[in-house]
């Protein structure tokens, strides 16, 4: 039966039975044939049902209701806006008392952009609902978007009476101070919400405008540091129902995703592997959830995850570079170049996987190689800071000492906020083999301005004690290196305690260091 | 009215000279309230593309493999590339993507007016008779002009890179971007090799020419979209498996580049030194404007989906990337969002440039007013454009004072770019373009539904250039859509109201970036701005054109070149368009 002459007939059925079922839109099933396989059979399904229920003159008009409203919902779940419209608003006429169809209605809207109706749909589930606070934050939302400060106000000040401690309810009372200019309030209400919620990231920016707005820069900057880019949304048990309705192995990776972008690692991979038993070679399914069991700890089964993917889909790019990751994690750096040298090929401009290839070369001595890889990197993105960094160490494990001097200089130039330019070049000033780039003065006052503002670390003290060594300070170089040492040794850092030590005897003996850094401490 | 209408006619033919002695068919007046009035032409704009022989429909190659760049184009540029007076017209132009396929696998197949599949030059034929009507007339020229652009097309800028008082024409491809050198006579030369220019392949839309270092050349920024090679292509089906184009995450952002002009039309790429310390997104739009008035041209960057950028100029050829704590990079909840037409203007008369840009659907587009410091505030809601817009994924736009009543307007050109919950056709991310009028008091008036029945055509729009393509002291556009025609959008309302149009010219050329005030005895300090960038993807009229409403007072114009010399004209004549000449004024400090 074409899909013409189904709506026909659904609309004849709903147009001739009782008088109720008047007054009711056209349905029509979409075209489901680009649709997932289970999402077909779906759509199918409840539209058979639906149609079913229409024929059926016993039909009462809840059970009418419910068939369209389900149809609608999912419609809605696959993205079919258009054609769930009609059949929401047909369950909203048949149940105009069920808060769900309005509530959903003025979802639909507002995905839709249609301020004036999501209004009026969601003012219509508030009314057979009063009490529900993620209503009245949507609500409040939504006057916000339409430039109506005062009418949010009034309901997120309902939503936090019944709520006191809804984050959303907050957050919008900070909006609505913000829209109205009154920073000092807005600022108030902000930093409840993050005293109730460290994590509310999406709080910092508001919160930095405002901070901004009363010539507070530097809280602006902090807050601008730390902003993400998320939601503070209220409970939505609706639609959490409505997300989890359709049954497709994009629905599952995209709430996976979600659940990873909320650290639910378990989550996360129960969801991909649901998604993975509809469609068991999808290849980002997979690798998502190699990703999932990685980060909950389980290498063996993330590793196992990005192999597979890797066997049944080699030209998917981003498993070959998560193999590669794992690899270069584990010290196997021939198997990591391997497969990012794959990777690249699948993908010649993917920077991040040519940077770990450059790095794995150097790893494994070929930093010949490495270096127009790395040129390659600042080629398409000119502000890598990690590119710069590493090409300058590919250079001192060729001894291009000098080269590698004008690389970290021009980089501390360019990065005059990130220390570890200065200290790489306070590093290798202070203990080039090179006698016309070691300069321990200059590494000295590096180290100092360094020390002046960075944590001590040890790393930092080692440099330090280098460039004194340099300066011909000895016996300063030694004391701060026995220092280290003695606190190396209490942390158990062996391997870090035979470096010190070596070096400590140069000292003793007058000499400097002449190894910047030790194949061991190569990044 | 009438007889102010044909004051306006003979102003413009002595300022322009632009009678051209070509040979033309004799098409009807365009409008006018002297020629006779349709029931067509009480509509505030009309299309009158087809009929004037504007005559192109666009082609993406779309054949359902969703390759990224065919949601882009196109673009279009108004430009005068044979200096008689009047504005021409370039459009981008499309071709078929992916490795074997042939034109028989289009999902919309090219038509006559599609063919041959190159970008198009048109050179407008505009003639005014005595009675002060206009027959407008194009004509493609592409085949005599030189002007060979068989890659992917999807954007366009304009400049005279040479000082020699022809306006060059740089096109951004999908491929490499091409640069072509106006000969003067007629023809283009292609001189994207030994002008510096020629980048690696990528995927190029927004370009505009300025001159950031005073030096009196026009330099070049070149903003890139996303990482994308047809070996890199992804699919991205949605929640329910259906296929649809990618968002411009799955490739990430391409680095732009800015390429300083050495001197008659040589550029190098200067990049790393200029633009060090940002982290590019996938630029779309570019607009560049004084933004913190320090008398120094800044770039601001749309990108799509991620922060947009600020770069401010430190007057020594590098820029600073100031747009978060400006509060320019990102919408008021702190997220990155679309980003993809861009322009700047004085939207409030308060002597500084405000942002305007336009977004996806369910993002709104987004309007930020400037506090005369390059700081920043989102009055997007309050303005009524916000929640107006949310329906709509907006490209071209500019702000333009289409009712010449003093106050800057904003219309945009809407389509989508992705499905949005309607799956049915063979390319369905049409919808309709949208006018909103400033109310003058901060907000805007959507008066889309009074506009014209061109307004209710529901295109899948991109590109729009705006001008005074008849010269009759009021701005029309042309809109360019992918996959369909373009559309020459005649305003037939502006100059019911007076008018001031200036030409801005330095030593030869357009004076991009140059500022006017206009101050009149009663009534504010009008502020405009002589520029080709902004919109999407296109190139605008680079006159300056200002509405006074009622106001028959003759002004005084003070105008801020982009050197820094300030210069006064008094007693500037209204209703014509008067060329201001660099060094032709009285000196201000």
């Amino acid at each position: 039966m074409t899909r013409t002459l189904l709506a026909l007939l659904v609309a004849a059925a709903a147009g001739c039975t009782a008088h109720e079922r008047e007054g009711l839109q056209a349905v029509s099933r979409p075209d489901v044939s680009r649709m997932a396989p289970s999402a077909q059979t779906q759509v199918r399904t409840s539209y058979e049902t639906l149609t079913r229920k229409i024929e059926k003159r016993s039909t009462t008009a809840m059970e009418l209701a419910n068939a369209y409203g389900e149809f609608g919902k999912l419609l809605m779940a696959a993205d079919e806006r258009e054609a769930a419209k009609p059949c929401l608003v047909n369950a909203q006429t048949l149940a105009p008392g069920d808060v769900r169809w309005p509530y959903y209605l003025g979802h639909l809207h507002r995905k839709n952009g249609d301020l004036a109706n999501a209004v009026t749909s969601f003012e219509r589930a508030l009314q057979l609902k009063p009490e529900d606070v993620a209503t009245l934050v949507w609500l409040g939302n939504l006057h916000l978007d339409e430039g109506q400060p005062a009418q949010a106000k009034l309901n997120f000040e309902r939503a936090l009476s019944l709520q006191p401690r809804s984050r959303s309810a907050l957050f919008g009372l900070g909006r609505v101070a913000l829209a109205e200019q009154q920073y000092a309030r807005a600022i108030e209400h902000l930093e409840a919400v993050l005293r109730q919620d460290p994590q509310a990231a999406a709080v910092h920016y508001p919160l930095a405008m405002a901070y901004r707005a009363t010539g507070d820069t530097k809280q602006a900057a902090i807050h601008l540091r730390l902003r993400e880019d998320r939601q503070v949304l209220p409970a939505d048990p609706l639609i959490v129902e409505l997300e989890a309705l359709l049954e497709s192995p994009q629905t599952y990776e995209s709430r996976g995703i979600q659940a990873l972008d909320n650290k639910d690692w378990p989550g996360a991979a129960a969801l991909f592997r649901h998604g993975l038993e509809l469609a068991p070679d999808h290849a980002a399914l997979r690798h998502r959830l190699g990703t999932a069991l990685y980060m909950m700890g389980d290498v063996a089964g993330a590793q196992d995850q990005f192999e597979r993917v890797v066997r049944t889909s080699p030209g998917y790019h981003l498993a070959q570079y998560s193999l590669a990751v794992l690899f270069q994690t584990q010290g196997r750096h021939a198997e990591a170049i391997e497969h990012l040298s794959a990777a690249l090929e699948i993908k010649p401009n993917y920077t991040d996987a040519r940077l770990r290839f450059a790095n794995g070369l150097r790893h494994v001595g070929r930093a010949a190689d490495a270096l127009p890889q790395y040129d390659q990197v600042l080629v398409e993105t000119p502000d890598n800071s990690e590119a710069r960094f590493n090409r300058a160490i590919a250079f001192v494990q060729l001894h291009r000492y000098r080269d590698a001097r004008r690389a970290l200089s021009d980089a501390m130039k360019r990065y005059p906020d990130q220390p570890f330019f200065a200290h790489g070049l306070a590093r290798l000033l202070a203990s080039a083999p090179d006698d016309t780039v070691r300069d321990g003065g200059r590494a000295l006052a590096l180290v100092q301005t360094l020390l002046g503002k960075e944590q001590r670390t040890l790393d930092l003290g080692e440099t330090f004690a280098m460039a004194l060594a340099a300066s011909g300070r000895f016996d300063e170089a030694a004391s701060v290196q026995r220092d280290l040492l003695k606190g190396a040794a209490n942390s158990s850092l062996h391997a870090v305690v035979a470096r010190l030590a070596h070096n400590l005897d140069r000292y003793e003996r007058r000499e400097p260091c002449l190894t910047p850094w030790t194949d061991g401490e190569l990044p | 009215m009438t007889g102010r209408s044909a004051f306006a006619v003979s102003a413009v033919v002595l300022i322009a000279g632009c009678n051209s002695q070509r040979s033309k068919p004799d098409v009807e007046s365009t409008r006018h309230p002297v020629a006779g009035s349709t029931s067509s032409q009480a509509d505030w704009f009309v299309d009158r593309a087809a009929e004037t022989g504007l005559d192109f429909v666009h082609f993406n190659g779309a054949s359902g493999q969703f390759f990224y760049p065919e949601i882009l184009p196109p673009g279009v540029a108004l430009f005068d590339y044979d200096n008689d007076g009047d504005l021409d017209v370039y459009v981008v132009q499309g071709q078929m993507l992916g490795a074997g396929t042939s034109l028989a696998d289009a999902l919309l197949p090219p038509t006559g007016r599609s063919l041959p599949l190159t970008g198009r030059l048109f050179r407008n034929d505009l003639r005014v008779r005595e009675d002060g009507t206009r027959v407008l007339h194009f004509t493609d020229v592409t085949a005599q002009s030189g002007i060979e652009a068989r890659q992917y097309g999807l954007g366009v800028a304009t400049g005279d890179i040479d000082n020699d008082g022809c306006v060059d024409l740089l096109l951004t491809n999908f491929g490499t971007n091409q640069l072509f050198h106006n000969n003067c006579d007629g023809t283009f030369t292609d001189i994207s090799k030994q002008s510096g220019i020629e980048d690696n392949p990528g995927v190029a839309v927004a370009a505009a020419f300025l001159d950031y270092d005073r030096d009196g050349w026009l330099d070049l920024y070149v903003g890139y979209n996303v990482n994308y090679t047809l070996e890199n292509d992804t699919r991205c089906p949605n929640v329910a498996g259906v296929r649809d184009y990618c968002p411009p995450r799955t490739y990430g952002g391409q680095p732009d580049r800015l390429y300083h002009n050495v001197g008659h039309g040589k550029f190098a790429d200067v990049s790393a030194a200029a633009l060090a310390g940002a982290t590019f997104g996938p630029a779309l739009g570019v607009v560049t404007a004084d933004f913190n008035g320090d008398g120094w041209i800044d770039i601001y960057v749309a990108n799509d989906g991620v922060e947009n950028l600020l770069w401010i100029n430190q007057h020594n050829g590098t820029f600073k990337e100031t747009a978060l704590l400006s509060g320019a990079a990102v919408n008021e909840l702190g997220k990155p969002e679309a980003s993809m037409g861009v322009d700047a203007g004085d939207f409030d008369n308060d002597g500084d440039e405000d942002l305007f840009f336009t977004n996806l659907t369910g993002e709104g587009h987004d309007l930020l007013v400037n506090d005369g410091t390059g700081q920043f505030q989102d009055v997007s809601a309050q303005s009524r454009i916000g929640p107006a817009s949310l329906p709509y994924t907006g490209f071209g736009t500019a702000w333009f004072d289409f009712d010449n009543d003093g106050l800057l307007d904003v219309l945009t050109v809407n389509g989508k770019v992705a499905l949005e919950g309607r799956a049915n056709g063979r390319f369905p991310y049409d919808q309709r373009k949208q006018l909103f009028r400033n109310l003058g008091d901060g907000r805007f008036e959507d008066v889309t539904g009074k506009a014209g029945r061109v307004f209710a055509l529901s295109e899948v729009g991109r590109g729009a250039a705006f001008g005074d393509i008849d010269n009759d002291g009021d701005t029309d556009v042309v809109v360019a859509n992918d996959s369909g025609p373009v559309r020459l959008l005649i305003n037939n309302l502006g100059n019911r109201n007076h008018w001031l149009g200036l030409r801005l010219v330095g030593e030869r050329r357009d004076s991009l970036g140059a500022t006017v005030a206009v101050m009149r005895p009663t009534g504010p300090t009008l502020w405009r701005r002589a520029r080709a960038d902004g919109s999407y993807a296109s190139a605008n009229d680079p006159r300056v054109l200002i509405g006074l409403g009622r106001s028959t007072e003759k002004p005084t114009l003070r105008v801020r070149w982009p050197d820094g010399r300030i210069e006064e004209w008094a007693d500037v004549t209204i209703d014509r368009y008067t060329t201001l000449r660099e060094g032709g004024g009285k000196k201000r400090r």
